[in-house]
């Protein structure tokens, strides 16, 4: 290993120099963590522990509509990481293993729509909602995502890694495609589908273009949304709006930090692959 | 391969004449194929109504004159979009601004994130941690991050009056300042995607034999010779790609510069500082309801993207 050779005081050094970056990095949701719990009264100056509060976290539950929100939120990205858990690891699966008539062009177009953002195509998406009247809808953030070319990808090669022979015998022994794929491809998938599921919950809880164009409502707001409504609403009051932000933030980060080795790896992999 | 196995090995089990019956039509290869088609038909009606259908009618959309209000009415009005495009100052103006977004944004999150990336490679103990949170950033909202940033980059605010006492700038609200909102958006930027591109740069680096250090080590190389001529070169293909997709990724901002730009409600402000591409697509489409003329910007932006995965596509060394 590289680090046993090393002088101490160069190794005390990269420390140091990662611990800085590293409280850079978490630091300004710490300051969202602590600003959250002043009363109004005693921002900015910093104050001792006793003097912490819930008050923000009251105020902004009686003036606004956040457990809506929350709620819109949870189920949304429900509905969008069941349905791409379907959808994609079926796709993923037939990329992999299956040989077919349109197979090659089927994965070049997959390819192809990876490299396209939804920025480019919002225009028409949102042509599309509002002449299915899905306007202000649950269905209108649910059903576009829950097929996404990336996780296609990602559950295809999370399939070609499988050894091929477990489903040969399967099939050997008389088992049709349908019943290989759920009985055996799909339950040596379960780390790749977890870490799909974990994306796309991820993705959508953060997502903020697609709701903030698609939902003017309120009551179908997701929380992205209000809390960036109640910027202009809580103006002065800082320590309510960071009551927000630890409201639509720590939930994510708390199942990024515990789930970490399922997800940071996925981005290595696909991205040299690009 | 498991396909060609085929008819030949499988009368043992399709006996009779039944199984001869399903030999001849529903063959194991055609019995394979209906499989897939029905395995994939979900993904591929999802992707044709949201994805193909939309891009294909943002260029349709490019042509032509509709308004948001009257989408039903649509006229071809030729290259007249791509015309007033060509003579717009504000069109201009909006990739101006994402250029120079853009340039500060590459250099920085690339160098940055490949320097962390190495020292971070370089200590044995406390590796996950410290990935753990560097990638945080990443996984938070935009809105979040962004609602806090400009909570410390408000006059008087924390990383305001540090600016200010370090770097002697006006301890100013950065977000409203014509000349401080652009570099404001870039350390929002930045902030997000360092931690991403270090992870794809430490997997390049566990990639490099190690052999290489070994070698560089016993020619005398200390920690910075080996940094500059082994990691550096080793990791050509991982900084192209870095560089590209981080290029891509950052032409396509949004988010951030809607929400420092009183909500949503000023689009660009202060002042067009943060009107990048994408903003002026979403103003020309939803905020002055003219959608053919904000396709038209859109498809300059998806050739954009275009060019950049070729360019990708052909630096890079054939990977699977």
């Amino acid at each position: 290993m590289t680090s046993s050779r090393q002088r101490p005081g160069l190794k005390a050094l990269k420390y140091l120099f990662l611990t800085v970056v590293g409280v850079a990095a978490i630091g300004p949701l710490l300051y969202a963590l602590y600003t959250s719990l002043e009363s109004p009264a005693d921002y900015p100056r910093l104050v001792s522990p006793t003097h912490l509060t819930l008050w923000n976290y009251r105020y902004v539950l009686d003036n606004a509509p956040i457990l809506r929100w929350y709620g819109n939120t949870l189920f949304v990205t429900a509905g969008v990481v069941i349905g791409a858990v379907v959808v994609n690891t079926m796709a993923g699966y037939v990329l992999a293993r299956i040989r077919f008539p349109g197979r090659t062009i089927s994965f070049v177009v997959v390819l192809a729509i990876l490299m396209v953002p939804l920025q480019a195509i919002l225009i028409p998406l949102y042509l599309l909602v509002a002449q299915l009247g899905w306007l202000n809808s649950y269905q209108s953030l649910i059903v576009p995502f829950m097929v996404n070319p990336f996780l296609i990808f990602l559950m295809r090669q999370s399939f070609s890694t499988l050894p091929v022979e477990l489903e040969d015998a399967a099939a050997i022994d008389g088992a049709g495609r349908f019943r290989t794929f759920f009985t055996i491809a799909v339950p040596l998938t379960m780390s790749g589908i977890a870490t799909q599921a974990l994306l796309a919950g991820t993705w959508t809880w953060n997502s903020f273009m697609i709701p903030v164009t698609f939902s003017t409502d309120p009551n179908y707001y997701m929380l992205t949304v209000g809390l960036n409504s109640l910027q202009s609403q809580f103006y002065t009051l800082t320590t309510v709006q960071m009551a927000g932000v630890v409201f639509l933030a720590v939930p994510v980060v708390l199942m990024f930090v515990v789930f970490q080795r399922l997800i940071v790896p996925s981005f290595a992999t696909a991205g040299i692959r690009g | 391969m498991f396909d060609q196995v085929g008819d030949a090995s499988l009368p043992a089990h399709g006996l009779g004449r039944a199984g001869r019956a399903r030999n001849s039509f529903w063959s194991k290869q055609r019995r394979d194929w209906a499989a897939a088609y029905v395995l994939i038909a979900p993904a591929a009606a999802l992707l044709g109504y949201w994805f193909i259908y939309p891009i294909v009618e943002t260029f349709v959309l490019s042509f032509q004159q509709v308004n948001l209000f009257h989408f039903s009415e649509r006229n071809y009005v030729a290259l007249q979009n791509f015309n007033q495009l060509w003579h717009d100052p504000a069109f201009h103006h909006s990739l101006y601004i994402t250029l120079i977004f853009v340039i500060f944004v590459v250099p920085a999150q690339t160098l940055f994130a490949i320097f962390l990336a190495a020292v971070l490679h370089s200590v044995g103990v406390g590796k996950t941690l410290f990935r753990t949170a560097f990638f945080v950033p990443y996984m938070t909202s935009t809105v979040a991050v962004t609602t806090v940033f400009m909570k410390l980059f408000v006059s008087g605010g924390p990383l305001s009056d540090l600016a200010a006492s370090v770097l002697r700038l006006p301890n100013t609200t950065w977000f409203a300042e014509p000349s401080y909102a652009l570099p404001f958006l870039v350390i929002v930027y930045v902030y997000m995607y360092i931690g991403l591109y270090v992870v794809v740069f430490v997997s390049g680096i566990e990639d490099i034999p190690s052999d290489l250090f070994e070698a560089a080590r016993v020619d005398g190389a200390g920690a910075v010779q080996q940094f500059r001529f082994v990691t550096v070169p080793s990791l050509r293909p991982f900084v192209i790609f870095v560089v590209v997709a981080g290029l891509i990724q950052a032409v396509q901002i949004f988010d951030q510069a809607y929400v420092i730009a009183s909500s949503g409600t000023i689009l660009g402000s202060p002042a067009g500082a943060t009107a990048t591409l994408v903003i002026f697509i979403y103003e020309q489409a939803f905020r002055l309801n003219d959608l053919g003329y904000g396709s038209a910007a859109a498809v300059v932006l998806l050739a954009i993207v275009f060019l950049g995965t070729l360019v990708t596509r052909r630096l890079l060394p054939e990977r699977t």
